[in-house]
C-alpha cells in the first residue's frame, strides 16, 4: 500500500479524493487536512510517499506550501485543481502528475501507475522549490505570513520552530533545515538561524565562541562551526 | 467782417479738403489691415503699418491744404492727433514729426511752427491715450467727442506756436486771425468723423460676427444628439431642416456616398429622397473628398433633373467621420438669390459640427458596448471555476445524500439559468436575491461549516429596482476574495436597509482581505459603473476594509430604486 496524504480546503472534495482513492485498493489514506499549514506538520510527521495537493488553499497555496517541505522528506506530489491555468505550470515544476476536478477515476489510475513505476524505480520527487520569501506562522487560527526582512532570527525547541522578529515571536511548522535551504539566513548553531541585517554585535569569546547581539538587543549564540561562515560574510 | 466772410469761406474750403481725407479713411477701413487690428492689442507690425497709415494722411493733409499768405491753411492735424490717440506717444510723435518734416521743407514763414506744432499735436494725442489708458477708460479710445476736443487742444497749440515763433509777428498774427476758425473745427470735425467711421465699421464687424456665431451655436444645438441615433433618412431630413431654418437657404440636401437621405425646400418635388445622387458637383465633393461651391454666377450650377428647377447655385461640403467620408451636406440656392458668404462658412462649419457630432456618437455607442461586453465577460468569469467547484462538490455528496446532491444540481441549473437570462438593464431586489440564493446554497455546500450566512433585508424593499447583477458579484468577491482565504471560520453578512434618503445595500465578510488587493477587480468595476450609469452619479460602491477583520462593501441606490436610463 502506498501511503498518501490528501491535502483540501473543501471537505467534500477530500472526502470525494479518499472515496476515490480506497476504490483503487493500491493507497491507503493516511490523513487528510485543509490547509498549509497543518499539512506541513502532517507531512513532518507521517511522512507519506505521496500527497494530493489541492493548489488553490488559503494563506498558502499549493506551490508556496511545497517551498516549505525540505527535500529529505519531500514526498511524490499530485496537483489536484478545478483551476485549469495551473495545470501548465504544474507540469514546469516537474511533479508526478496533475488531475482535474472532478476527478475522473480512469485518470486516477493512470496517475497511480505511475506513481507506483517511481515508487519502484526510486525515483526521488523532482519538485524544484524556490525561495521562501514569507514564513507561514500560527496566530491564533490564522496564519500569519512573516517576510524575510522582519525576521530577527528563527529557533528550535521541544516545542517546534519559532520564529523572532523585533517584538514578537511566532511559531511555525517549517523545518529549520528546510529555512536554511530555501533562504537567506544563515546557520550560526545547531538551534538557530540569524538574519544577517539584524545583527548589532558579535561578542567573542575565549574557544572559537561567540554571541550575537541583534538590534532589538536579543543575544543569541553561535557556535566554533559557524563563526567562521558569519565572519566570511561579513569580511571579517 | 471782411475777416469773417474769408474765414467762412475757409471752413467750407476745409471741409472740402476734410471730405476727401474722410472718403480714404472709409476706404482704409475696407481694408484686410483695418479687420486685422484691434485696437487694444496692437503689435509692432502693426504699430509701423499705422504709423504709415497716419503718416500718408498727414502729409495728404498738406497737400490738400489751402494756401494763404505764404501760409498753408490744412487738415494735417487729424493724421497725427489720432495716430497718438490710437496709438500712444510714440506713434504720435513719429507722425507729427514726419508730416512736419515734410512740412518744413514745403517753406514759407510758418514752416518750422507748423513742422513743431504737428510734431507737437501728435505729442497731444499720445498724451490723451497714456492718459485714457492709465485711468482705465481704454474704451473712449475711440470716442469722437475725446477725438474732437483733443484736437481742439492741440489745434489751439499750433495756432500759440505759430504766434511764438513765425517772424514777422504782425504777418502771423494776421495769418491766425484768418485760418485759426476754420482750422479748429475743420480739424476737429474731421478727427471725430474719422473716429466715428473707424468705430462704426468695428462695430458692424462685431455685429456681424454676433450674429453669425449666434446662427451657428443655435444650430449646434439645435442638431446635437439628432445623428447620434444613426446617419438615416428620419434623422437626417430633421437636420436638413434645422439647417434650412437657420441659414434661410433655398433648399438643404443631405446624402450618403450614393444616394440622396433628405431633401427640404425648393424643387423637393423632384429632387426625390432615396433617389440618386443626380448633381454632379456633389459627385465631385465625394469623388475628390472636397469641398465643391457653385456660386450660381461665375460657376453655374442647374439642376440635371429638372429644367423647371428654381435652384441655381449650390455648396457641397463632404462630411467626414474619423477620415472617412460618409456621404455630403449640401446648400442650395434658387437663381434670383445670391449665394451668401456667411452661408457658405456656416454650411462647413456645421458639415464640421456634424462630423463631430457622429463621431461623438459612434464613441458613446461604442463605450456602452464595450460596458455590455464586460458584464457578459463578469457572467462568463465566475462560471467555469464556480461550475467546476460546485460539480466536484455535488459528486462527493452523491456518495452519501443523493437526496441533497439532486437538491443542489436543481440549484445549479436554476442559477446558470439567470444566468444567461440577465440581459436588460435593471431587475428587482427580489430577483437579485432569487440568483444568489442558489449560488450561496452551493458555495454553502462546497465549504459547509466554513460559510456562514447572515440576512437582514427590509422586505418592503424587494420591489425595488437595481442594476441587473449588482449582488451576485458583491457576493461571490466575499467568499473567492474573502472568507476563502481564511483558516477559520468564515462569515457573511447581507443587509438591505432604508436610509434617509437613499437605500444601503451591504456585504460584509470576516476576513478583511481587500487591501491586500489593491484594485477593485473587473466585476466590482462593473457593478460601480452600471450603478453610476444607471441610478446616478451620486450612487455607487464603496469599500470599507479593516485588515484581518472585515471587508464591507456597501452599494447605494436612490430611495425609490434605479430608473435606468
Amino acid at each position: 500500500m502506498i501511503r498518501a496524504l490528501i491535502i483540501d480546503d473543501e471537505l467534500h472534495a477530500r472526502e470525494e479524493m479518499e472515496a476515490l482513492l480506497a476504490e483503487t485498493g493500491i493507497i491507503e489514506t493516511v490523513g487528510s487536512c485543509g490547509n498549509a499549514i497543518d499539512a506541513l506538520k502532517l507531512i513532518n510527521r507521517l511522512n507519506p510517499e505521496v500527497i494530493f495537493l489541492d493548489i488553490q488553499m488559503p494563506v498558502l497555496n499549493g506551490f508556496e506550501m511545497l517551498n516549505m517541505v525540505h527535500p529529505d522528506i519531500m514526498p511524490q506530489v499530485v496537483f489536484v485543481t478545478a483551476y485549469d491555468q495551473y495545470s501548465l505550470k504544474a507540469f514546469e515544476e516537474k511533479t508526478l502528475d496533475y488531475l482535474l476536478k472532478p476527478v475522473d477515476s480512469d485518470r486516477l489510475a493512470k496517475t497511480i501507475a505511475k506513481l507506483q513505476q517511481t515508487i519502484v524505480e526510486q525515483r526521488p520527487p523532482k519538485y524544484e522549490a524556490e525561495e521562501i520569501v514569507r514564513i507561514p506562522c500560527l496566530l491564533g487560527n490564522r496564519i500569519k505570513l512573516i517576510g524575510m526582512p522582519e525576521v530577527e532570527y528563527i529557533t528550535t525547541g521541544p516545542a517546534g520552530v519559532h520564529v523572532v522578529t523585533e517584538d514578537q515571536e511566532y511559531f511555525t511548522e517549517v523545518t529549520l533545515k528546510a529555512l536554511e535551504e530555501r533562504s537567506p539566513l544563515l546557520r550560526c548553531h545547531k538551534q538557530y538561524l540569524i538574519n544577517i541585517d539584524s545583527i548589532c554585535e558579535i561578542i567573542l569569546h575565549e574557544g572559537g565562541l561567540a554571541k550575537i547581539q541583534t538590534h532589538s538587543g536579543k543575544i543569541i549564540p553561535v557556535s566554533r562551526r559557524y563563526l567562521k561562515v558569519i565572519k566570511r560574510k561579513l569580511f571579517l | 467782417m471782411d475777416l469773417l466772410t474769408f474765414s467762412l469761406h475757409n471752413i467750407f474750403a476745409l471741409l472740402q479738403q476734410m471730405s476727401i481725407i474722410l472718403v480714404i479713411a472709409y476706404l482704409f477701413t475696407k481694408s484686410p489691415f483695418f479687420r486685422s487690428f484691434h485696437i487694444h492689442t496692437l503689435h509692432k507690425k502693426q504699430l509701423v503699418s499705422l504709423y504709415l497709415v497716419f503718416s500718408v494722411f498727414s502729409i495728404l493733409g498738406t497737400y490738400f491744404g489751402l494756401r494763404i499768405y505764404d501760409a498753408i491753411a490744412n487738415t494735417r492735424a487729424i493724421g497725427a492727433v489720432l495716430a497718438g490717440i490710437i496709438g500712444g506717444p510714440w506713434l504720435g510723435l513719429a507722425v507729427g514729426l514726419t508730416s512736419g518734416i515734410h512740412r518744413y521743407f514745403l517753406g514759407g514763414f510758418t514752416a518750422l511752427s507748423c513742422a513743431l506744432s504737428t510734431t507737437v499735436e501728435g505729442t497731444c494725442g499720445g498724451l490723451v491715450h497714456l492718459y485714457l489708458v492709465r485711468t482705465f477708460q481704454k474704451h473712449r479710445l475711440l470716442s469722437p467727442a475725446v477725438a474732437f476736443l483733443t484736437t481742439m487742444v492741440a489745434e489751439c497749440l499750433q495756432m500759440i506756436i505759430i504766434l511764438l515763433l513765425s517772424e514777422p509777428f504782425d504777418q502771423a498774427v494776421a495769418l491766425v486771425r484768418i485760418i485759426a476758425l476754420p482750422m479748429i473745427l475743420s480739424n476737429s470735425a474731421g478727427a471725430a468723423i474719422f473716429v466715428s467711421i473707424i468705430r462704426d465699421q468695428r462695430k458692424m464687424h462685431d455685429d456681424l460676427g454676433v450674429t453669425f456665431s449666434a446662427k451657428a451655436l443655435k444650430m449646434a444645438e439645435k442638431t446635437v444628439a439628432i445623428l447620434g441615433q444613426g446617419f438615416t433618412m428620419d434623422t437626417t431630413k430633421k437636420v436638413a431642416s434645422v439647417i434650412r431654418e437657420e441659414t434661410g437657404v433655398g433648399a438643404v440636401a443631405i446624402t450618403d456616398k450614393e444616394k440622396v437621405l433628405a431633401f427640404v425646400g425648393l424643387g423637393s418635388d423632384h429632387h426625390l429622397i432615396g433617389g440618386k445622387i443626380s448633381s454632379s458637383e456633389t459627385m465631385k465633393a465625394i469623388k475628390e473628398d472636397r469641398t465643391v461651391y457653385a456660386d450660381g454666377g461665375e460657376k453655374k450650377w442647374s439642376c440635371n433633373l429638372s429644367d423647371d428647377c428654381p435652384l441655381g447655385s449650390i455648396l457641397c461640403v463632404p462630411l467626414r467621420v474619423d477620415n472617412e467620408l460618409i456621404g455630403t451636406i449640401n446648400l442650395l440656392e434658387p437663381k434670383d438669390k445670391l449665394f451668401l458668404v456667411t452661408n457658405k462658412s456656416l454650411g462647413e462649419g456645421i458639415t464640421k459640427l456634424l462630423s463631430d457630432q457622429i463621431l461623438y456618437s459612434r464613441y458613446i455607442e461604442q463605450k456602452d458596448l464595450l460596458t455590455k461586453s464586460e458584464l457578459r465577460l463578469a457572467q462568463a468569469q465566475v462560471n467555469p471555476h464556480f461550475l467546476f467547484n460546485a460539480l466536484n462538490t455535488i459528486i462527493a455528496i452523491i456518495r452519501k445524500d443523493a437526496n441533497r446532491a439532486r437538491d443542489l444540481l436543481m440549484h445549479l441549473s436554476n442559477f446558470f439559468r439567470k444566468n444567461l437570462k440577465h440581459t436588460g438593464d435593471l431587475a428587482t431586489i427580489e430577483d437579485e436575491l432569487n440568483h444568489i440564493h442558489s449560488y450561496l446554497v452551493i458555495e454553502k455546500a462546497r465549504f459547509e461549516d466554513k460559510l456562514q450566512l447572515e440576512m437582514d433585508i427590509d422586505p418592503s424593499l424587494l420591489a425595488l429596482r437595481v442594476p441587473v447583477f449588482t449582488l451576485q458579484p458583491i457576493v461571490e468577491n466575499a467568499i473567492k476574495h474573502g472568507i476563502s482565504n481564511i483558516i477559520g471560520p468564515g462569515l457573511i453578512r447581507l443587509s438591505i436597509q432604508r436610509q434617509s434618503d437613499s437605500v444601503r445595500i451591504t456585504v460584509e465578510d470576516n476576513a478583511g482581505n481587500f487591501l491586500e488587493r489593491s484594485q477593485k477587480g473587473l466585476g466590482m468595476n462593473i457593478v460601480e459603473k452600471r450603478i453610476k450609469n444607471l441610478c446616478g452619479e451620486n450612487h455607487g460602491l464603496k469599500i470599507t476594509c479593516i485588515p484581518q477583520q472585515s471587508t464591507i462593501i456597501t452599494i447605494t441606490i436612490p430611495q425609490g430604486g434605479c430608473k435606468g436610463t
